[in-house]
């Protein structure tokens, strides 16, 4: 008896071209100001981290430039939203763009994999421009055809550097 | 030199101060010379360097020294400059050796400074003394450390660091005292910021109860609260400009001392509101154990808020931080954030503190990007051709002095600020 094809009724969890297609929507969303909607790409325990620190371990006991949860990241857009925020009149424009998208390891069990890639990202306000790299970690879980990030990790290769103010997210 | 003591006092009034302060590269030349060179610069942490072979790299305003924990486990200060030539010898922020090398001719150092050995040494004739102590790195001359916090000066002379504190020694007091041991832990990381602004806008600042309804409006939610600043909670001090939460905010009390410069500002509403859960209770009992209930109620009840000391440290009580002040070209200031640990605390109490600080105080933070970015306004502004001055005259008539001589007041007033200026005056105008 001939097996039958198996009925693909979802794309292959770990498909580039699906993980590429939401990574790149991803940061449009940041560069468009569209927080809220980024914030709903993350799991109900989701969470964005950049460390302070190369290799740095945990966020768990130092110091990080963003260890944001949902509800933060609530409150951090809550507050991007003030018609009286300061430190964002004008607010940054910024852009994103990512590459060297390499899918790592892929958790069938969990649904769940994850991804690298490098980012470059450019804010501009007041006539200052500046220029931030670094290596981003994914780990995405599937839902449906599309995914939902359970952790978003930057590491900016001058994490360690002193930094003038910073309002959008890497 | 254009400022003589003279000129230096027609600088600063009781309620006013010349702008040239924040823009004349030439006054913060004199600033490094007469107030970074001269009085107590806390230069860091004991936490920082805990084992022998430890150091770190910082500086007093423009000046690079080493930090460092010797083989005889005591703290050196030191410059950080090669006695043959002069390169920075400890080119990391921080680490651990045995031996300072310096990178250009291979010179050797100890870790407390002295020159350890000179690379091919028969290359000098007879007449040159290698166990000169000029050959060294070189030791600041006065290093005093109070309760983990470690100060130093450039200058062999000057009042004692226990006679620089004063009063002010109180605030590391009560933050200290909060630690089951008695002790604090800086070890959890820094955050780094810069500002296009002078040094003074954010020892200003920093003590500044006057700017939070304006400066933080963006952190006040539609309930009027702004939010959550510990672990657990979603809301924190009512902040406004009018009504019962203006009152409550002119409550706090204000402190400052002429003559040291340091100041404070009274703790947060919110600050009276103590957690009740189940790690919170665990670490009021161990306090309780060691110190009794009643000691523990006078350690938990909120005093403070910030501490300013001058010229380039500040305390959090709420938020709980080390802030240092480094001044870079007289337009152009670091800022150096360190959460506070409290030893012997729960742990999850100690990572929540750290947690926390990321929200408030890192420089993608919520609180401190709005601070800085009115530094970068006021340098920027303070260029303009309009008025020469900037006034500290808020509750000026209603100073008091209290029983050791400090002035009191209580509220939104700048007294603080006031107290930094007579210092300022006080340090600028002195002779030699
Ligand atoms: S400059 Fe350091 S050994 Fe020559
Ligand atoms: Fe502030």
């Amino acid at each position: 008896m001939l097996d039958k094809p198996a009925v693909v009724t979802t794309t292959p969890l770990g498909e580039l071209r699906t993980i590429e297609r939401f990574l790149i929507h991803e940061v449009q969303l940041l560069d468009e100001r569209r927080f809220e909607e980024w914030r709903d790409l993350f799991t109900e325990d989701g969470a964005y981290w950049v460390p302070l620190e190369p290799d740095q371990v945990s966020p768990d006991g130092r110091a990080s430039l963003f260890y944001d949860d949902k509800q933060m990241m609530d409150i951090r857009f809550e507050r991007l939203r003030h018609p009286n925020i300061h430190s964002q009149s004008p607010p940054h424009r910024t852009c994103h763009v990512i590459g060297n998208i390499v899918i790592e390891t892929i958790d069938e069990k969990l649904r769940e994999c994850s991804v690298i890639s490098n980012m470059i990202m450019t804010d501009y306000r007041m006539r200052t421009q500046r220029l931030f790299s670094g290596r981003v970690q994914h780990r995405l879980r599937q839902e449906g055809d599309s995914y939902k990030i359970v952790l978003k990790r930057v590491d900016l290769i001058n994490c360690d550097d002193v930094f003038e103010l910073i309002a959008v997210p890497f | 030199m254009r400022y003589d003591p003279d000129a230096i006092r027609a600088l600063v009034h009781r309620d006013r101060i010349h702008r040239s302060l924040y823009l004349d590269p030439e006054v913060f030349d004199l600033e490094m010379q007469k107030i970074f060179g001269a009085t107590w610069i806390y230069v860091g942490h004991e936490s920082l360097v805990p084992k022998p072979g430890d150091f770190l790299t910082t500086r007093i305003g423009k000046y690079p020294i080493v930090l460092s924990r010797h083989a005889d486990g005591k703290i050196y200060v030191i410059h950080n400059s090669c006695g043959h030539r002069g390169a920075i010898v400890c080119n990391e922020e921080k680490g651990n050796a045995q031996l300072f090398r310096c990178c250009y001719h291979g010179w050797t150092f100890k870790t407390n400074g002295d020159l350890d050995a000179v690379a091919m040494p028969r290359g000098y004739g007879k007449d040159f003394d290698l166990t000169n102590p000029a050959l060294g790195m070189g030791r600041l001359p006065r290093v005093g450390i109070y309760r983990g916090f470690v100060f130093a000066s450039l200058s062999e002379k000057g009042p004692s660091l226990d006679e620089h504190l004063g009063h002010a020694k109180d605030s590391i007091d009560e933050l200290c005292d909060r630690a089951p041991e008695g002790e604090i832990d800086l070890s959890g990381g820094v955050h780094k910021y810069l500002y296009r602004g002078n040094w003074k806008l954010q020892l200003e600042n920093a003590v500044d109860m006057y700017h939070v309804p304006f400066s933080h409006e963006s952190t006040v939610r539609r309930s009027g609260k702004q939010f959550g600043r510990r672990a657990g909670e979603d809301s924190a001090s009512a902040i406004s400009d009018r009504g019962s939460a203006a009152q409550r905010w002119e409550q706090r009390s204000a402190w400052g001392a002429r003559s040291t410069g340091h100041s404070y500002n009274g703790h947060q509403p919110i600050a009276e509101q103590l957690p009740d859960d189940p790690v919170f209770n665990a670490y009021r009992a161990m306090l309780e154990r060691k110190h009794g209930a009643e000691r523990t109620k006078i350690i938990l009840t909120p005093k403070r808020h910030n501490t300013a000391f001058y010229p380039n440290m500040t305390l959090q009580a709420l938020n709980q931080h080390i802030r240092v002040i480094v001044p870079v070209t007289v337009d152009r200031t670091e800022v150096h954030v360190y959460p506070v640990m409290l030893k012997g605390a729960p742990g999850e109490m100690n990572r929540s503190f750290v947690r926390h600080l990321n929200v408030t105080h890192s420089a993608a933070s919520l609180i401190q990007t709005d601070d800085l970015e009115c530094f970068r306004r006021c340098q920027d502004g303070l260029n303009a051709q309009g008025s020469d001055w900037v006034w500290f005259a808020r509750g000026i008539d209603t100073d008091k002095q209290d029983e050791r001589g400090d002035y009191v007041n209580t509220g939104t007033v700048e007294i603080q600020q006031r107290a930094q200026y007579s210092a300022w005056l006080r340090l600028m105008s002195a002779k030699g």
